[in-house]
């Protein structure tokens, strides 16, 4: 399914919620819960930080692929890879650990594969994991 | 989301129900506001109808424990979901939070 959101300003949960109901998705309590959590913070970042000068579009894309469930996500923003943030460091203690940077952490840690590319002029980032198991 | 506050024996109880998510996180960074804005407080929250957690309500319990911590007061989330248990372990939170 593909589907295209233009403007996308504050329409974060919108988008998700979209994303969700796509047939795509697997009927796994526990791996919704994964995806949801992955497409919001991927969405999220999109929405608050791609388009520094007004608004833009988001275009999100599932696919199933070889028993994995596939989400792309391409915005025409400041290109910008996710993946070069650097990991929190997990062992510090709650004074030495910074607010914020955990999104895309999240996403790394609870899906099988995270991928960006900057082509013709867009960010695409593709999240992918595992949905079935008999194959 | 719904959260409710109680005030129990100089405790302050918590009720998180449903999602934390980007549209509800910024109402329950509203409800503990003034409790980093206060005095000392012991903080107890009940975790056990919260579904769900992004990285925006994680933000809001970083700032609430770095609250506590600098006060001496204390903080504790209990009847923590499975998943959302999992987001907390991933995250290192389990560390820095006590969790019941």
């Amino acid at each position: 399914m593909l589907i295209r959101f233009e403007p996308i300003t504050e329409r974060c949960a919108e988008i998700v919620e979209q994303l969700m109901s796509a047939t795509e998705m697997p009927q796994d309590d526990e791996l919704l819960f994964r995806i949801r959590l992955c497409v919001e913070e991927a969405v999220e970042n999109i929405v608050s930080y791609a388009y520094k000068r007004g608004d833009g579009w988001l275009e999100a894309e599932t696919e199933r692929i070889d028993g994995s469930l596939v989400v792309t996500l391409r915005d025409a923003g400041t290109p910008f890879n996710p993946l070069d943030i650097p990991d929190p460091d997990i062992t510090l203690s709650a004074e030495e650990r910074q607010i914020g940077g955990l999104g895309i952490f999240l996403c790394k840690q609870m899906m099988d594969s995270v991928r960006y590319e900057y082509k013709d002029g867009c960010n695409a980032l593709s999240m992918s994991i595992r949905i079935e198991t008999n194959n | 989301m719904e959260v409710k506050v109680t005030n129990e024996n100089n405790k302050t109880c918590i009720k998180i129900s449903g999602r934390l998510d980007t549209t509800t996180a910024p109402q329950f960074q509203e409800v503990i506001k003034p409790l980093m804005e206060g005095e000392k407080a012991d903080i107890e929250i009940d975790c056990s109808e919260m579904d769900y957690t992004s990285s925006l309500g994680l933000r809001s319990f970083l700032m609430l424990q770095k609250s506590v911590n600098a006060k001496g007061g204390s903080l504790v989330l209990t009847g923590m979901q499975p998943n959302v248990r999992e987001v907390f372990d991933i995250t290192g939170f389990s560390q820095i939070i006590k969790i019941q």
